[in-house]
């Protein structure tokens, strides 16, 4: 992949997407990467009488599908040496173990500075396997030359 | 029986070491009208951590993150980073485990309690090799349609107090330590 620059990349430029389908293991893994032991992802049987959400079953931890949003935009930035400065998400719907996650991301503003400041912003987004959004965010990405 | 089954997927020091139970402390979590915004002043949290290779690695797996500034040392250091780059959401470990059990800011282990967004200012990346510490404070309280929203800001920093981010950390809380208790009993503890 050839490197990201500032005069490269304009507003409405698509970021390669990311796929991934979650399960129950999925939502283990990730507690106990993160540590959080939130029961309503990790516990089936607690879930199906306390329903957080309203739904007898557990759901993905919503810092795990912002890091699939995440990775949309370090995938692409991260290879030609440019920073994160900034990351937002916001969850639209609860995730179900069985579900298939589509992330994408979108260059919506190209802010121009000086070098070492310019940067862009990049909206992102979470659907399921029904086109359904999970989730929508932005990210701040700097170029640092 | 989710115990069982999680633990097959605990690989790190920390992994081992954190208490993972969080209906252990609950009798001590901060319900949301408990919260105590005259004394709003920062404080540091229960424990510091220490980050090793181990711990950015488990993480980006954790979210099926296989690149290799990520995962594969050797290619790290030979890039324009110089090492291992951590996922930008690696604050969440970095959180439970600075947060702790007893303080400001254990409301993040609640049974039950719901994330509905976050924000993550991010000024440095972290290194293998720091050692972060935290300091929070209570940023803001409010209730929208029928649900208790708290927001506490975490700045972390690394051994020489270099600020390496700021995390508004936002859940939708339980508003009453009898809602707690409801979700320790495994009803529901919310009235949305």
């Amino acid at each position: 992949m050839s490197r990201v620059t500032f005069d490269s990349v304009k507003a409405g430029d698509a970021l390669p997407p990311i796929t991934h389908p979650v399960n129950q293991d999925a939502f283990w893994r990730y507690a106990v990467a993160s540590l959080d032991y939130n029961p309503l992802h990790t516990n089936p049987e607690w879930v199906k009488t306390a329903q957080p959400f309203k739904v007898p079953y557990t759901v993905a931890h919503g810092m795990m599908t912002m890091s699939f949003m995440t990775t949309v935009v370090t995938n692409w930035a991260y290879a030609s040496g440019l920073k994160l400065t900034k990351i937002a998400a916001k969850f639209t719907k609860p995730v179900a173990p069985g579900w298939t996650i589509k992330c994408t991301g979108t260059i919506t503003e190209k802010h121009v500075i000086c070098p070492g400041k310019n940067y862009v912003i990049v909206e992102t987004k979470a659907v399921n396997q029904d086109e359904e959004m999970v989730a929508f965010g932005e990210a701040r990405v700097l170029f640092p030359d | 029986m989710s115990r069982k089954e999680m633990e097959r997927f605990v690989q790190t020091e920390k992994q081992k070491q954190f208490d993972n139970n969080f209906f252990s402390a609950a009798e001590n979590y901060e319900a949301w009208e408990e919260i105590d915004f005259k004394n709003a002043e920062e404080i540091d949290g229960e424990n510091t951590y220490e980050i090793k290779a181990e711990d950015l690695k488990s993480y980006a797996q954790a979210c099926f993150d296989q690149n290799p500034l990520m995962n594969d040392e050797e290619a790290a250091k030979k890039s324009v980073w110089g090492g291992l780059v951590p996922h930008p959401i690696f604050v969440t470990p970095i959180a439970f485990w600075c947060i702790g059990t007893k303080g400001r800011g254990n409301w993040i282990r609640i049974p039950g309690a719901r994330n509905p967004g976050q924000e993550i200012e991010i000024y440095e990346n972290f290194r293998v090799g720091e050692t972060i510490h935290i300091k929070i404070k209570p940023y803001d309280r409010y209730i929208k349609r029928g649900k208790y929203y708290m927001i506490n800001q975490i700045d972390m920093y690394n051994q020489n107090n270099v600020k390496k981010c700021s995390w508004f950390i936002t859940l939708i809380l339980p508003r009453t330590k009898e809602d707690i208790r409801s979700f320790i009993k495994g009803q529901r503890g919310y009235q949305d």
